[in-house]
């Protein structure tokens, strides 16, 4: 068992390495986390916009309140792929010690060019549906593309050189100026190209190429459970298994959240099920990884053994906020084959639960707004679903079910331990 | 004063860890400054510690940090697992002052 295990370890760990170490997908991951803030408050304010109170104030009122903290979100939230376009270009340069702020500039200026700046015939307007779901993979692509060139651009020399005396800050703002002006003639030569293919523009060219094949890929359950799986077999093995795999489908599941949120303001039907929130409040935000909270409600209702006893105190603590490092390698979790099975299995079983519960219409689908992931559960699951009760009875729902799967392999883990203090007295 | 640097992926189960190894630290009289930071903040802050320890869930994370610790002169290893678990501060602050050296 202990050489297969070290064989999968040895597997394991240089993905995790080139998953996580990638610049790529390190630029991607940080550049999220640059739009997270606002994308936070635009959730904050829709949430508080949906709140069930219309039978109390009246729909003029209610109206009213949704028009007034309407901009909250229609200026971060609907435009989210604008955050995460600087962040990527500030974040390449930065790896590269550049000066970042000019790959923030020249990516966005690069994907501005890319995109079509006329709706219905009138020209001079920015669609926010570029800005939002339907332009993120052309923004993170340009975003990379752009940071990458003026990168190169730098470091070919073609800068200005000032004569010494002349104030730095002076030369600084030219030493920026041949690597964007070449860095934004080659996208605009892009545009002009896609101008004579059948697609048009090149935001339309990413959205039926790339786009399109891969959040449908990612909207399905088959893809949804493999995720799941791979993760917790990182976890099993002591990796952090949701920042690597986040890593590569972030992209995909913040699309398919912001489809639904789009939809969702436009009171329309939701178009998916699987999207970041369904990840993360439905199957991870439950104690964490491999839900855990389920697993210390059941060590407290079986345990016998004072080392379950004090992990279940140790662990509850940090594990109502989603934070279950103690669980994880305090039970441990880590390369026990004891609990292997219920590792695997449990979250698998959840996340297809919940994906027929919601396609049957049980509990709503996510409506979109991003439900930071150290909120508790049951509260998440109701501020995930638009306000609804259901999205918390899905959280119990899911953590009892968790709570089954486990029960017998904790017992007998349990009974191992006790007998040890037993005899160790 | 000795200046420990924790990181994990958001720096918040590190966090757990700093409160303990500071208690521990007030016990036995040293003068210590211990903080947890996420994994992408660690080498700017690797500036101002001694000795930088990372959550063994990140632990993939030590090659591409072993170059900065090398270039800033500190002493960089992965927590060990059990430790980790149990949140011992005990255990963690000792790694980390045997690690700084004296």
């Amino acid at each position: 068992m202990n050489t297969f295990m070290d064989k999968l370890e040895n597997v394991l760990m240089p993905v995790a390495d080139k998953l996580n170490n990638n610049r790529y997908l390190t630029a991607l991951r940080n550049g999220f986390m640059v739009a997270l803030p606002l994308i936070i408050f635009g959730s904050i304010f829709v949430v508080i916009a949906n709140l069930p109170i219309e039978d109390f104030i009246g729909e003029e009122a209610y109206s009213t309140l949704q028009d007034t903290l309407g901009p909250a979100s229609a200026a971060t939230l609907s435009i989210m792929g604008l955050f995460v376009i600087l962040g990527i270009g500030y974040k390449m340069v930065e790896q590269r010690e550049g000066e970042s702020i000019y790959g923030a500039a020249v990516a966005l200026g690069a994907f501005l060019i890319l995109t079509p700046q006329v709706v219905d015939e009138v020209s001079g307007v920015i669609p926010t549906s570029a800005l939002s779901a339907q332009g993120m993979f052309l923004g993170i692509f340009t975003a990379f593309i752009a940071a990458e060139l003026y990168q190169y651009f730098v470091s070919k020399n073609f800068t200005i050189k000032m004569p010494a005396g002349v104030p730095s800050a002076v030369s600084r703002s030219f030493s920026a100026l041949i690597p964007i002006t070449f860095t934004l003639t080659i996208f605009l030569a892009i545009r002009i190209i896609f101008d004579y293919t059948p697609f048009e523009t090149v935001q339309n060219f990413i959205y039926t190429v790339i786009q399109e094949p891969l959040t449908a890929l990612g909207s399905g359950l088959p893809a949804t459970l493999i995720a799941v799986l791979l993760i917790q077999v990182f976890w099993f093995f002591g990796l952090h298994g949701q920042i690597i795999i986040n890593s590569v489908l972030d992209p995909i599941w913040y699309t398919l959240n912001d489809q639904n949120y789009q939809a969702f303001q436009a009171g329309e039907e939701l178009p998916n099920i699987v999207t970041k929130q369904f990840i993360d409040t439905f199957i991870v935000g439950i104690g964490g990884s491999g839900m855990t909270l389920a697993v210390l409600i059941a060590i407290f209702v079986v345990a016998k053994s004072r080392q379950m006893r004090e992990l279940g105190k140790l662990g509850i603590g940090s594990g109502v906020f989603n934070v279950n490092e103690p669980v994880i390698f305090g039970l441990p979790i880590i390369m026990n084959p004891l609990v292997i099975i219920p590792w695997l299995l449990a979250p698998v079983i959840v996340a297809a639960v919940t994906y027929f519960s919601m396609s049957i219409g049980f509990v709503p689908k996510p409506s979109g707004v991003i439900v930071y992931w150290t909120t508790p559960p049951v509260l998440s699951g109701y501020l995930a679903t638009g306000n609804h009760i259901m999205g918390g009875v899905m959280q119990l729902i899911n953590m009892g079910i968790v709570f089954m799967i486990w029960l017998p392999f904790l017992k007998v883990m349990d009974k191992q331990y006790y007998e040890k203090e037993k005899n160790a007295a | 004063m000795k200046r420990i640097l924790l990181a994990c992926s958001a720096g918040m189960s590190t966090s757990l860890l700093v409160s303990k190894m500071e208690e521990e630290a007030r016990e036995r009289g040293i003068e210590t400054k211990i903080w947890a930071v996420a994994q992408d903040k660690a080498t700017e802050e690797m500036k101002e510690a001694d000795v930088l320890l990372l959550g063994p869930q990140m632990r993939f994370m030590k090659k591409k940090l072993d170059g900065p610790a090398q270039e800033q002169g500190i002493p960089l290893d992965v927590i060990d697992p059990v430790s980790y678990g149990r949140i011992n501060g005990k255990a963690v602050l000792d790694k980390a002052l045997e690690l700084i050296g004296d």
